[in-house]
């Protein structure tokens, strides 16, 4: 039985900016690139747009700046960049996840709260070293990582690797062969940062290690980017310039285990608990999935979500890329864009992103013939996470 | 340990309210646990209430000290301050004989990166670090 909200709102306008890293434009001039595309996209004009929402975290942990325009672009810089101070009859910006923000974006529209609800994710690359921690204190949550040298993301993520291969056999070499079938999907996705530049096995075996066992390609790509989507009711999708991507799942959890990733059983426990709530929204399964977009901020994720949403068992994701089932050829095509490894990171609207272009037809060399319903999820699974179904049709 | 920028420290721990007792005990030379008095489970970090029965009774209980590598990282492109100088260091996920997955944060220190396995039997250390504040850290248990 699916959710009442399922359905009934649907993403007709997607823009990005240009991805560049360590750009010397602010970030306010990416996100209102993007806002204006994503409205030009849906053939409407920004005086057409009466909803706003936006996620306005800082793009990386430890200590980076968060200047308006610089660091962040919030929902009162966004109204007066497209001069809509008379215009907005909703808004939202919330810290969390983007699946967040959709969700909430979709209730308003399909209520009639607002009628063209623009969402954005503008991230930057942020000055110095990423993620760097340089308090001489460590308080709160700090207290019992941050004197260890326990404050880098791919640290933290590094250990659930380690012990995903020690319980499951898996191996470096497994986890190359889906970062390179990763690369080669990126090539075929101008928008990516990795466009233009392939990886072989080798480079992934002999690459840099950050966090042993992650190396540097076991991480995303830090990026300076907005991506924006434009909702609108299911009745009034219908008569758009693209095909409507309609929302027919969501979910979000919080896990909130205060240890934060010390324990990775915890990614699965959580991203368990996010599908099944996802997959009953929809009224739909894991066989019903045509294309799915996992969150891949690190490399480890995929084994989670393909395992916590039930594509496969546990233990058996490493083992069922390397078999090429994920691949575009494939029975279950795998972040087809490259996603966050490949296009960039945009904490998660590359894969919200690519949904929506794999149910509407658009996704050119990548695309998925008959892509019906497509998966995205976001997050690590602990602590929080979020997942959407697009659909070709409004009724899964 | 030579070499380090003394200028630069690595970050100290703030105690609170709920993590004093654990500190306290540390800076003794003990490694006490919060633990539930309603369904006998210990916590780490610290809670305001039991995260598996909700009760709001929990105390800290002297334990063992002896653990296994639960799981590890080896850090080779540090971003902590005071690091640098460690690289390549060791941060275990640290499981305490006491009770299945009840994990904390340590270095594991005493032995080769490389040499560290998953399994492998640990005991408590403590690593003194200002006047009010001794890091527990684990070390291989040579014994029994």
């Amino acid at each position: 039985m699916a959710s009442e909200l399922s359905g009934r709102a649907a993403i007709v306008g997607l823009g990005y900016s240009k991805l560049e890293r360590r750009s010397p434009r602010p970030l306010a001039h990416f996100a209102r690139e993007a806002a204006e595309a994503a409205v030009a996209d849906a053939g409407l004009t920004i005086d057409d747009i009466d909803g706003l929402g936006t996620i306005p975290n800082i793009a990386a942990y430890g200590n980076t700046g968060d200047l308006e325009g610089i660091d962040i672009v919030t929902v009162p810089n966004m109204v007066r960049m497209l001069g809509r101070e008379h215009g907005i009859r909703w808004h939202v910006q919330t810290p969390g996840l983007c699946p967040d923000t959709i969700m909430a974006a979709a209730a308003a529209v399909a209520s009639g709260a607002c009628t063209y609800a623009l969402v954005w994710r503008a991230v930057n690359v942020p000055k110095g070293r990423y993620s760097d921690f340089s308090m001489a204190q460590a308080r709160g949550e700090h207290q019992f990582r941050a004197p260890y040298g326990f404050t880098m993301p791919a640290a933290w993520q590094s250990v659930a690797l380690r012990k995903y291969m020690h319980d499951h056999g898996s191996t470096r070499e497994d986890m190359a062969a889906f970062v390179v079938q990763n690369r080669e999907n990126t090539q075929l996705n101008p928008k990516a940062y990795w466009c233009g530049t392939p990886l072989t096995v080798e480079d992934y075996l002999e690459a840099p290690m950050v966090a042993d066992p992650f190396c540097l390609y076991d991480c995303d790509i830090p990026v300076d980017g907005c991506v924006a989507v434009l909702l609108a009711s299911a009745e009034r999708a219908r008569d758009l310039r693209q095909p409507p991507a309609y929302i027919t799942g969501y979910a979000q959890t919080t896990w909130p285990t205060r240890g934060g990733f010390t324990d990775s059983e915890n990614m699965w426990e959580g991203g368990a608990a996010m599908g099944e709530k996802l997959w009953e929204s929809a009224g739909l399964g894991p066989a019903d999935i045509d294309v799915a977009m996992l969150y891949d901020g690190f490399s480890i994720f995929l084994y989670v979500w393909l395992e916590a949403l039930r594509f496969v068992g546990r233990g058996e994701a490493a083992s069922y890329i390397a078999s090429g089932a994920t691949a575009l050829d494939g029975e279950l095509p795998l972040n087809t864009s490259g996603c966050s490894l490949g296009e960039g990171r945009l904490h998660g609207m590359a894969q919200i992103s690519e949904a929506v272009l794999q149910v509407t037809g658009r996704a050119e060399a990548r695309q998925i013939k008959g892509a019906t319903h497509a998966v995205a999820t976001v997050g690590a699974g602990t602590l929080a996470s979020g997942g959407l179904i697009f659909s070709r049709e409004a009724r899964a | 340990m030579s070499g380090r920028d003394a200028a630069i420290t690595k970050p100290v721990p703030v105690p609170d309210e709920l993590t004093a007792p654990f500190w306290d005990a540390a800076n003794r030379g003990v490694l006490a646990i919060q633990h539930c008095t309603a369904c006998e489970r210990y916590v780490h970090p610290p809670e305001a209430v039991c995260p598996d029965c909700q009760a709001s009774e929990l105390a800290f209980r002297e334990v063992s000290g002896r653990a296994r590598v639960y799981t590890h990282t080896v850090v080779r492109d540090n971003v902590t301050q005071g690091f640098a100088a460690d690289e390549p260091y060791v941060i275990g996920i640290i499981e305490l004989v006491e009770q299945e997955r009840l994990v904390l944060v340590a270095n594991v220190v005493g032995v080769a990166p490389e040499d560290v396995r998953i399994g492998m039997p640990l005991r408590v250390t403590f690593e003194r670090l200002t006047d009010e504040i001794a890091l527990p850290q684990f070390t291989p248990d040579e014994g029994d």
